[in-house]
């Protein structure tokens, strides 16, 4: 899952798109990758997950083997105008002017193949000694609502700009989104019935676009935690006050009130076990993907300690043998 | 109490009811993915039932609404939601609106055809900064003024910033009237002429580093199409503003809605402190998707305490491990409470929300009416919504 060189993580607002990329990106670096983690337009999400300094357009090695940085566009095309053209001044003097905020608004894509380029950029970058820089990079990039478009934004742009220097960027752009070894996009998603749909919906649009889509990652994943047989005593036959009875035997002394709350809670446990059963089933249905199952962090806090765990499952997916995820 | 929790205990002592039952226009916002449209789809119901005419007005392309309201989809035309009297549901249509708009403001039907007939017509209409959001404002504004509905209930793009909704018409009409909009549709320019003269040298080099970016010819049809617009920037001012109003006014209602997590409830904050700044009315904060809070006897237990009574308990029998089961399920789930309670209250230092709402997480997905009568009771605190 983490082999190929560039990894675009994208999935439903409120499904866990950037814990889940953060914690990709931990586990890659926990596995000896050069690893950099990138935000696009500025969302400034990822700096709050792993409590660090905002970050900025200059990957910062915020962990051992792990970097990060924000990009937004206004940055990357000042970086690409003195590239390209050695434009110091002239850059100072255009980024920011209503000129260059309308050329790059107005013409469609422009500033996402813009973010995608200084992407690119980052992915052929080389040390002094000939190697490249980082083995891996995971892109935190916009939901699947808006993924299409951004990812069709080079294509886009050589439809309507001919010529000139953006469009040799947006082509190189292509080449790389198309290059099935070096660039997967990870599809995260919940088992719940809309973000489902839509992956599913998004799942198909990607496939269209030609580019390559990784394992699934569903994240948020309950533990069945009761087994067969204690299930079907809480479902059938467990009333409140045997259940205030049973916990009195332990020394623990609810009202039959609690007691029924906490069978409430059990049975509403339940439900919701199964309805993930019937979206992972409608997942399997819909999609011939691999899928890696990421659990719902139970915990005092979010932030790092969540991070960290889903990087443990992903670290432990990989350790169990092939590349290719089981199906589960 | 200190005051931060006096304003949290008088937020949540409040409801929607009177927000659902008196307000014209009420506007669901916040972060994606947190619930907005179902939110929105609730409150539109609650409304509905109160005999109210309703229209539900969502801008999100992912047919999420038609979803929730049991609707195979909706077209851009209002629809009526069969299992609630005075409902309609209707789904944006961006490219109809921006037409409509272009016909209304156009002086006359060439023009118009001119402009919708330009290269960039289409792509603008989902590319441009704010004009999804201006899209949204507008057909609110005409929904307003001609419909007829007593209520309507609007949920906010998906953009990344919810504050782009508010900004709308300010930032397109300051785009479209611009300093540099109007040295670039000089004629010098879309006739192709060289722009030698000192006056225009500014412009020009603005204009030869951007005809870098984009490439040649570009920017010239880009002219073009700006060009077509001239005169109708008063009529888009005009009706952004009005629409400002319209909002501003103690006719509408704004309520932000947010996950118990900590981005969701960031942008919340944020979305309240700016609607506070502007003088919006602020109904309230919905948060979807709670823990409930638990017993006292079961909340106040410790984990090691407990853990030590599910050893116990599950060397016995099924139910004896059902109950162990359950213990350990109930000290995850009051870990999983502090978390977000302790998020929520972080997220409202110091602002005031007016009414907070703290929805917990349902059994099953809200993806019918039932689930949206089940959402709409606790937003209003009806009986069965009030019971934790």
């Amino acid at each position: 899952m983490l082999d190929p060189r560039l990894l675009i993580v994208t999935g439903k607002g409120g499904v866990g798109k950037s814990t889940v990329a953060a914690a990709l990106a931990v586990a890659a670096a926990r596995t000896g990758r050069r690893t950099c983690l990138v935000e696009v337009e500025g969302r400034q999400t990822l700096h709050h997950l792993f409590e660090t300094a905002p970050w900025d357009f200059a990957e910062r090695e915020f962990r051992p083997g792990l970097w990060g940085l924000s990009i937004d566009p206004d940055a990357s095309l000042a970086q690409y105008l003195e590239m390209f053209y050695g434009a110091r001044r002239l850059s100072k003097l255009v980024v920011g002017s209503t000129a260059v905020e309308f050329a790059t608004t107005a013409a469609p894509g422009i500033k996402d193949v813009l973010l995608i380029g200084k992407v690119k950029e980052i992915e052929r970058r080389r040390d002094p000694d000939g190697r490249l820089r980082y083995d891996l990079i995971v892109v935190d990039a916009p939901p699947t609502g808006r993924i299409v478009r951004f990812l069709r934004a080079p294509e886009a742009t050589t439809e309507l700009v001919a010529v000139g220097p953006i469009r040799s960027q947006a082509q190189a752009v292509i080449d790389l989104l198309l290059d099935w070894d070096r660039t997967r996009i990870q599809l995260v998603t919940m088992l719940e019935e809309m973000p489902v749909a839509e992956t599913v919906e998004a799942a198909a649009a990607l496939h269209g676009l030609g580019v390559a889509v990784g394992p699934l990652l569903v994240n948020r994943v309950l533990p069945a935690r009761f087994d067969e047989q204690s299930r079907k005593a809480l479902i059938d036959d467990l009333l409140p006050g045997e259940l205030a009875g049973i916990l009195g035997e332990v020394g623990i002394e609810v009202g039959e009130d609690a007691a029924a709350e906490l069978r409430d809670l059990g049975a509403g446990h339940l439900q919701r076990l199964d309805l993930q059963q019937r979206m992972r089933e409608s997942l399997d249905d819909a999609l011939a993907l691999p899928t890696l199952e990421l659990p719902y962090v139970y915990g005092a806090q979010f932030g790092p300690e969540v991070v960290s765990v889903i990087a443990l499952v992903i670290e432990d997916a990989l350790q169990g043998g092939s590349d290719e995820v089981d199906a589960t | 109490m200190s005051r931060a929790s006096t304003v949290l205990a008088q937020a949540r002592a409040r409801d929607l009811a009177g927000v659902a039952a008196e307000r014209h226009v009420i506007v669901c916002t916040g972060a994606g993915g947190v619930g907005k449209t179902t939110t929105a789809a609730a409150l539109a119901v609650a409304a509905a039932r109160q005999g109210r005419r309703t229209l539900v007005l969502t801008i999100d392309p992912a047919w999420r609404l038609a979803q929730s309201l049991g609707l195979p989809r909706i077209g851009g035309e209002p629809r009526a939601v069969e299992q609630v009297p005075g409902l309609d549901a209707m789904m944006l249509d961006m490219k109809r609106t921006f037409d409509d708009v272009i016909d209304r403001y156009a002086p006359d039907r060439r023009r118009a055809e001119r402009i919708k007939s330009n290269r960039f017509y289409t792509q603008l209409s989902d590319s441009l900064a704010g004009t999804q959001e201006y899209m949204a404002m507008e057909k609110l504004y005409e929904l307003h003024a001609t419909s007829g509905y007593d209520c309507l209930v609007v949920d906010t793009p998906p953009t990344r910033s919810a504050l782009d909704f508010l900004d709308a018409p300010k930032r397109l009409t300051d785009f479209l009237e611009g300093r540099f909009l109007s040295t670039f549709l000089s004629p010098g320019i879309t006739a192709g002429r060289t722009l030698g003269r000192v006056a225009a040298f500014g412009s020009g080099l603005m204009l030869k580093a951007a005809s870098r970016i984009t490439g040649a010819g570009v920017l010239e049809d880009l002219a073009e199409f700006f060009q077509s617009f001239e005169g109708m920037y008063e009529g888009f001012k005009n009706r952004a503003q009005a629409t400002y109003r319209l909002l501003r006014s103690h006719q509408s209602a704004f309520v932000v809605v947010a996950s118990p997590e900590t981005p969701a409830l960031r942008e919340a904050r944020y979305f309240l402190q700016r609607l506070a700044q502007d003088g919006m009315p602020t109904a309230g904060l919905v948060v979807n998707r709670t823990t409930p809070a638990l017993p006292p006897r079961l909340s106040g237990l410790r984990r090691t305490h407990a853990d030590g009574a599910a050893r116990l308990l599950e060397e016995g029998g099924p139910e004896r491990l059902a109950a162990a089961t359950l213990l350990r399920l109930a000290v995850d789930r009051a870990d999983v409470r502090r978390r977000e309670q302790y998020a929520i209250a972080a997220a409202l230092h110091g602002v005031d929300p007016h009414t907070l709402v703290e929805v917990p997480l349902m059994a099953t997905d809200i993806c019918d009416v039932a689930g949206l009568e089940a959402l709409s009771a606790y937003l209003l605190r009806t009986p069965e919504g009030t019971r934790e």
